[in-house]
């Protein structure tokens, strides 16, 4: 185990240098830099911005020094915002985190109760409909979905807030506070869980009925089991165990904000501080971010091998 | 039910395309307030349902429908912004909204009215030496930072040493007013700048070593505290002030009391301002990063920009309690020849591609009537502005005779050919309506001529990347905000050469550098007014670019606002101080 371990972290450390380079690369072969995109300055005057900022240097040069202060912890200085990089995710990256654990866990929930529910009873007018519901509002573009919900909801009918994360002056602290986010949390969530509901609820009922066509299901159904408990014991915990792999894949995407929802309903995401970062090329905010997530997916690679084997005594770790 | 649901779609239409295509004009960020937004929808024939709508502002029609968010708030002002970044130091910030967030904030010595001349602000006047190389600034008296100190000519003389400092990478070029011994400052030769010298407190006198017409506004910029600012100020290391840059601290209408990032800025009305201690006690700049006409039919904002579209306008008359704002840009859109191309060394075969585009058609199709045709490389709106040059009113016949002339003969396949070699050009522009628009037509118009017309759409980093290279025959782009006509014309110069996306690969005409020069060698606006008119004539007839529009602004505010006069330099922050709420 701690061998296996031991490798593992050994292949983490590769994938992420080889994910360093192509990130690095990417972003810099990209055509312009941060001083090519303002507009006012003189030919001059760019020469000796580009090598205040260091970007004359050769780009195999710059990558190295880049990844020498990665090394350190230092992700360096946004350009744009003037900030370092870390401290300046550190402002965003939770709105972004609070959006999207909170429709995690509800698409998870529901996705597992409809799969079930479904799987039970397959070919009944309850799987038809919400296999039909849950691909009607897979194929819905979130903004259409996302600005309805505002036009219906909070324009028209004034129930939720039209945007944003609290209402624009409040000075509210403490619950107050924490009410006026839940409020504004409910239609983004909404319009997240239900167009990522979709694919999971479809996942989980062909998983439920893979496993209840087993022998084991047989099996406790011979033996006189109720047939709640055969589903929800037996049947369940199987058909759970490949959601790991999953589960492992969700964690950069906790992270990753949801741009695209985010700039719908106003939301203060990590999103639109990566947009508006490519938008001028500021290279130390786009690397710093890119590769956080990298090493999000790495771990939560890892977190779902190793929680796989807790899971199922069946796997054998070598 | 119909009308509402295209209305609907055609928002979501522009919601996808900010995700995707917002780089071309958002990453050119300018100190306008406008949202600039690119957007496909098909060029609406709405236009007709549109109640007429003048220049200037339009006034609410209806102010009992106010929603109750908007009618309960009577002392914040909540206005929106794209999204401010957090470097809020008028010197210092590398993304235009945060220097709209800056301008509440920091006031100038001298401002520009709305048509781009010079007013007083915290300067009470100035005094320019017969040779006009010498300026005297008169500060008001009593003059007081927001935090109740004094403000005086050292703190402006300390703005304008660090901006000579070598350390100093902000987008302020203040090389361009030759402030003496400014550049050996600048290179360590010298502990103080030479041409700067305070006389009083009340009294700033600055020697310049070239006349340029453009310093007056530049040297009479934002203050900066030196109490604040300065304390750790040691030339070459400017580092420091990175973190000031989120607690700024200055003279404007407005103090600033808390940013939170992605959402607000927050201000409080300035007790120590010049001017009197606004009305308004609270003002806030909400990021709107997304759609923000909800947040006016909510009542919950009171001003916003908007892409200048039927739609919107009437959107925003169906409304009934907003006053709507439009006004001309100050900048101008173009197409850029490529001047190290062999065919457009003559002059000829330039004018032939003006008179061979349907420009007009090209602006009502985007803008739906909201753009005007550009003549002159300056916006309507200056004082510099002037009709009085060739119109080059589309006349493809015109346009083929030029050709002719030029020694283009249609070849075989019917494009035109010289010395073996066919009139192919390339266009390069970004994603957008603009492009969308722009590509079918010249294609056509230009396939008429004989010219066979490539176009690429591409990301503006991409645009920009590639006329860098040369790679181009034309390029679309559009400038910035233009407060003196010479912001305009000053790629024109030989000397400039290919700088940036206002390069022109190397025009170079006598007569015009002469102008250029001469444009900014007197202060005095009677006689800049006909410099720039001779050099607007030189170079209609000797074309730089094809230039292509200037189009309107759109904003809109609630009505119960008195006293907000969004202006095209400036936007809302000059009638800041003065508005009203009742």
């Amino acid at each position: 185990m701690t061998f296996y371990f031991l490798k593992r972290v050994f292949y983490m450390a590769l994938t992420l240098f080889g994910a360093s380079i192509l990130i690095f690369f990417l972003y810099a072969l990209t055509p312009g830099d941060f001083v090519d995109t303002s507009p006012k300055l003189t030919a001059e005057r760019k020469l000796e911005l580009k090598a205040m900022y260091g970007l004359d240097k050769p780009v195999v040069e710059r990558y190295f020094i880049w990844m020498k202060n990665a090394f350190q912890g230092d992700f360096g200085y946004s350009l744009q915002y003037q900030q370092p990089v870390m401290s300046l995710l550190n402002d965003y990256i939770w709105n972004s985190f609070l959006l999207a654990i909170t429709s995690t866990f509800f698409t998870w929930l529901i996705a597992i109760s409809i799969g079930v529910l479904s799987a039970a009873r397959q070919h009944s007018w309850f799987d038809a409909l919400v296999t039909i519901g849950v691909f009607a509002a897979m194929s819905l573009p979130v903004f259409f979905v996302g600005l309805l919900f505002i036009k219906l909801f909070a324009v028209d009918a004034k129930l939720f807030p039209a945007g944003g994360m609290m209402t624009i002056g409040s000075k509210e602290t403490g619950l107050a506070y924490a009410w006026d986010v839940v409020q504004h949390m409910i239609l983004p969530v909404t319009v997240l869980t239900l167009l990522s509901v979709g694919t999971l609820t479809r996942y989980f009922r062909t998983n439920m009925l893979e496993v209840i066509q087993q022998d084991f299901v047989r099996t406790a159904r011979a033996k006189g089991l109720k047939e709640k408990v055969v589903l929800h014991k037996h049947a369940l915990r199987n058909a759970l165990l490949p959601a790991i792999t999953l589960l492992g894949f969700e964690l950069p995407a906790l992270f990753g904000g949801a741009i695209i929802t985010e700039k719908i309903f106003n939301w203060p995401g990590v999103g639109q501080l990566y947009m508006q970062a490519f938008s001028v090329r500021d290279y130390p905010l786009l690397m710093g971010f890119t590769m956080f997530l990298a090493i999000l997916t790495v771990i939560g690679n890892l977190s779902a091998d190793l929680l796989y084997r807790v899971a199922d005594p069946r796997v054998r770790l070598k | 039910m119909k009308k509402r649901l295209s209305q609907i779609i055609s928002t979501l239409l522009l919601g996808t395309l900010l995700v995707t295509g917002c780089s071309s004009e958002g990453s050119a960020p300018t100190t306008s307030t406008q949202t600039a937004t690119p957007s496909t929808e098909a060029p609406a024939p709405a236009a007709s349902k549109v109640q007429d709508i003048k220049d200037g502002i339009n006034l609410a029609t209806d102010l009992s429908k106010l929603p109750e968010a908007a009618t309960k708030r009577t002392d914040t002002f909540i206005a929106g912004l794209t999204e401010p970044g957090g470097v809020f130091n008028p010197f210092f910030y590398h993304n235009g909204y945060d220097g709209n967030v800056s301008s509440a904030i920091f006031e100038s010595l001298v401002d520009v009215d709305a048509t781009g001349k010079p007013v007083p602000k915290l300067a009470e006047k100035w005094d320019v030496s017969p040779d006009q190389l010498t300026y005297t600034f008169h500060l008001r008296p009593n003059l007081k930072f927001s935090d109740g100190s004094p403000l005086t000519a050292e703190d402006v003389a300390f703005t304008l040493t660090i901006l000579h400092d070598k350390t100093y990478d902000g987008e302020t070029d203040i090389f361009v007013a030759s402030i003496k011994g400014g550049r050996e400052y600048k290179e360590g030769k010298a502990n103080t700048i030479e041409g700067i010298k305070v006389i009083d407190p009340q009294t700033l006198q600055i020697t310049t070593e070239k006349v340029n017409a453009k310093s007056l506004v530049l040297l009479g910029g934002q203050v900066l505290s030196k109490a604040y600012y300065g304390k750790e100020y040691k030339p070459g290391n400017l580092e420091y002030l990175r973190t000031l840059h989120g607690k700024p601290l200055g003279a404007g209408p407005y103090k600033f009391e808390a940013y939170i990032p992605g959402q607000e800025v927050r201000y409080l009305a300035n007790e120590h301002y010049y001017a009197g201690k606004p009305q308004v006690e609270h003002f806030i700049y909400k990021t709107t990063e997304g759609d923000a006409l909800q947040f006016i039919q909510t009542g919950e904002m009171d001003y916003n920009s908007f892409t200048v579209n039927s739609d919107n306008i009437e959107q925003l008359q169906e409304l009934g309690y907003v006053n709507i704002n439009l006004y001309t840009s100050s900048a101008y859109s173009y197409i850029k020849f490529n001047h190290s191309k062999p065919f457009f060394k003559d002059k000829r075969v330039r004018q032939a591609f003006i008179y061979g585009l349907d420009r007009q058609k090209i602006l009502d199709l985007t803008y739906q009537g909201y753009a005007q045709v550009a003549n002159v490389p300056i916006s309507p709106v200056s004082w510099a502005y002037t009709e009085d040059v060739n119109p080059y009113a589309y006349n493809p016949e015109k346009a083929k005779q030029l050709l002719d002339e030029a020694g283009w003969k249609p070849g075989a396949d019917g494009i035109r050919e010289k010395d073996g070699q066919k009139l192919v050009v390339h266009y390069y522009t970004t994603k957008g309506k603009l492009g969308e628009v722009l590509i079918p037509i010249a294609k056509e118009n230009y396939k008429e001529l004989g010219i066979q017309f490539e176009a690429e759409m591409m990301d503006y980093n991409a645009v920009l990347a590639r006329t860098e290279k040369g790679d181009h025959d034309l390029a679309s782009f559009s400038t910035t905000m233009l407060i003196d006509p010479d912001d305009g014309v000053d790629a024109f110069s030989t000397k400039k050469g290919k700088s940036g996306f206002t390069g022109t690969n190397g025009y170079s005409n006598a007569k015009v550098d002469e102008l250029l020069e001469a444009g900014l060698s007197t202060l005095d606006i009677e006689k800049r007014k006909a410099i720039y008119k001779d050099l607007y004539k030189e170079l209609s007839d000797d074309p730089p670019y094809i230039f292509l529009g200037y189009r309107k602004i759109l904003s809109a505010h609630n009505g119960k606002i008195k006293g907000l006069e969004p202006n095209p330099f400036t936007g809302i922050s000059t009638s800041l101080p003065g508005i009203k709420m009742e």
